[in-house]
């Protein structure tokens, strides 16, 4: 140790570290995914060398920052660049609990691609919940893309196939399949979202959670990845909750990539996840 | 499961009370802590938890132990009674004819809930007629229309048309009626004031019996303040908490009651109309802790 200089202890980093934990939490970052991060942090600072005078808080934050960017920049994954280069159509089916914007989400990016100039087929592949059909039918007519329906109660792998081979016959650049919310706990309705996936295999697919979301955003995502691997993740309702530390739950635990945030209710309320300015903002600068 | 693993971890905390035989206070601080963690990782609001969690250990280390009950019994009853003081009673709400408006953020379930309602005062015997206020959401009439033809309960909607004002006054003097009037209204957060300005329109034409907030059971942090912009827009009569057939612990209404001084009412377990239950605060306290039956186990200790 030179003069200038001392070891941080584990003694020094104990009370910085606690209220970061704590703000963490405040911005909705699982407990257990916080607790990871802070001692990740922890281990890698304890016995470091630092000049004197240099403020400890600072330091701390500097590396939980650094650590959160790390979490959120792994496996980055353009979707536009990924849709430009594949093979047409590219099927990509959308999945989550009940209520985060699974349906709202496809509209939105039916919208972007179709303003990219490709063209669109929306799948109703929701055929359970009450309106479900009207809904994205009444989205799909808003934006001009074609929708893919059947009865309500109908078969949703049905649909979902129907809309693929509609797509291959008219040479349609990109599926979006629909898919009814679901708890990741009702065994029957996983089992079917797993059938969706072998009769019409998607290229992608997106997991849809809401910004809102507490602790069982670990949860779920860990569990809906694990039945049927997910690409990447839509984190919605950000314009209700700025924070958004779900989006670092889902990603720490699925280790997939936050690939847009939506941000309101209006078609355009959707923007392309940027590590960089995700961590800023959770850092109020 | 998760809650299993928290209800160990929490039991084996108490279990040292037992074995240290008094209470200390790094006994008290041990088993605080990992109450904390139980009721952080339930997304109990981060200032109520640290609120609550300074109150009993106070509590704990200064109140003597009954004679006849354990150091564990006691910190228990403690950790118990601080909850009950935070939750009281389960929102009365009585079997007569009322208005009820429902109000909530997006996708929090208030169609759903609508429907549930409607089919759970029907089992009572009285007729509800439903209203739907949500001219915002595509689908949102198709979706409660479907609902209440299913259940055969009286609907009224204007489909295309965005006067959610107008819809509200007509459809309750249409129904007027039926004995339970309930007007779903579209999602919002505290944010958009447009549409906050909208609910307090609608409040003020519907003057509802009963203002009830639907809250999903995995919401966070945001609890607090959402519940208590709807609050002070137009007053909340009481919570339901949705989605609870998951893992979700529904924290989140722990701090909108606290926040607003309102209680809960009903929990959401399913999709079907059928999956509403009544509040029970001692289920959702064993819940929130992840532990067993909480009444057993004190009276287990
Ligand atoms: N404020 C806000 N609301 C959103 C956003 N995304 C979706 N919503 C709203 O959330 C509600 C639910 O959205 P849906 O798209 O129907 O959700 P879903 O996941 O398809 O729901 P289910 O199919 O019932 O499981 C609707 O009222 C949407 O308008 C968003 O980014 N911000
Ligand atoms: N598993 C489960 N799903 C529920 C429950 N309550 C509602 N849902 C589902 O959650 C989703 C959203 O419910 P809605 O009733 O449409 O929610 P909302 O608050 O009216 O949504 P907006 O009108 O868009 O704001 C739907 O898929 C419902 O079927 C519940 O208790 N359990
Ligand atoms: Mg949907
Ligand atoms: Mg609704």
């Amino acid at each position: 140790v030179f003069e200038r200089e001392f070891i941080l202890e584990e003694d020094d980093l104990e009370e910085p570290l606690w209220d970061l934990e704590m703000a963490l939490l405040e911005s909705d970052i699982a407990l257990s995914v916080s607790e990871a991060i802070v001692n990740s942090v922890k281990s890698q600072l304890v016995g470091t060398r630092r000049r004197i005078g240099s403020n400890t808080g600072n330091i701390v934050e500097d590396a939980l920052k650094n650590a959160i960017y790390d979490v959120m920049s792994a496996n980055v994954f353009d979707l536009d660049e990924y849709v430009e280069k594949a093979e047409k159509p590219v099927h990509i089916v959308f999945i989550g609990i009940n209520g985060t914007g699974k349906t709202t989400s496809i509209a939105k990016l039916s919208k972007r691609f179709k303003d990219q100039g490709m063209s669109v087929v929306v799948a109703a592949g929701d055929t359970f919940r009450a309106g479900a059909i009207d809904q994205l039918a009444i989205h799909a007519d808003n934006i001009g893309v074609k929708i893919i329906k059947h009865q309500e109660q109908g078969d949703p792998a049905a649909v979902i196939y129907d809309a693929m081979q509609h797509a291959k016959a008219h040479n349609v650049d990109v599926v979006l399949s629909d898919t009814a919310g679901r708890m990741h706990t009702n065994i029957n309705l996983m089992e079917q979202l797993k059938k969706v996936c072998r009769v019409a295999p998607p290229d992608l697919i997106i997991f849809v959670d809401e910004a809102v979301a507490g602790n069982d955003a670990v949860e779920r995502a860990a569990q809906f990845n694990d039945a049927v691997p997910i690409s990447g993740s839509i984190l919605t309702k950000t314009d209700a909750d700025s924070k958004g530390g779900a989006a670092i739950s889902i990603a720490y635990i699925t280790g997939k990539p936050i690939l847009f945030l939506g941000m309101g209710q209006g078609y355009d309320d959707i923007r392309k996840f940027d590590p960089q300015w995700f961590v800023d903002q959770l850092f109020g600068e | 499961m998760v809650m299993d693993k928290l209800g160990n971890s929490l039991q084996d905390a108490l279990k040292k009370i037992v074995k240290s035989g008094r209470i200390d206070e790094r006994t008290v601080n041990e088993v605080v802590k990992d109450i904390q963690r139980a009721l952080l990782q339930s997304d109990v609001n981060v200032k109520l938890v640290m609120q609550m969690s300074k109150h009993i250990k106070e509590r704990a280390l200064k109140e003597e132990v009954p004679s006849g009950m354990s150091p564990r019994e006691h910190v228990i009853r403690i950790v118990y009674q601080e909850l009950i003081n935070i939750i009281g009673k389960s929102t009365d709400i009585p079997l007569k004819p009322q208005t009820i408006m429902m109000i909530g953020l997006q996708g929090s379930g208030k169609t759903t809930t609508t429907s549930k309602l409607a089919r759970y005062f029907q089992r009572k015997g009285l007729k509800p007629g439903v209203v739907c206020a949500d001219t915002f959401r595509p689908g949102a009439y198709q979706q409660l229309k479907t609902l209440c033809t299913k259940l055969n309960v009286a609907f009224y909607g204007e489909e295309g048309n965005p006067d959610a004002v107008g819809i509200v006054e007509r459809g309750l003097k249409e129904l007027e009626k039926n004995d339970i009037l309930i007007v779903d209204t579209a999602g919002r957060h505290s944010l958009e004031s447009d549409l906050i300005t909208e609910m307090e329109e609608i409040h003020a034409v519907a003057k509802p019996d009963y203002k009830l907030l639907v809250l999903d059971g995995a919401i966070g942090q945001q609890a607090s303040e959402q519940a208590r912009a709807f609050n002070e827009s137009i007053g909340i009569s009481g919570v339901v908490i949705s989605k609870l057939d998951g893992t979700a612990k529904g924290g989140g209404a722990l701090s909108a009651v606290s926040e607003t001084n309102s209680s809960i009412a009903f929990i959401g377990i399913g999709e079907t109309p059928d999956d509403l239950e009544r509040f029970e605060a001692d289920r959702f306290i064993s819940r929130l802790l992840g532990m067993g039956d909480i009444k057993s186990l004190i009276e287990k200790a």
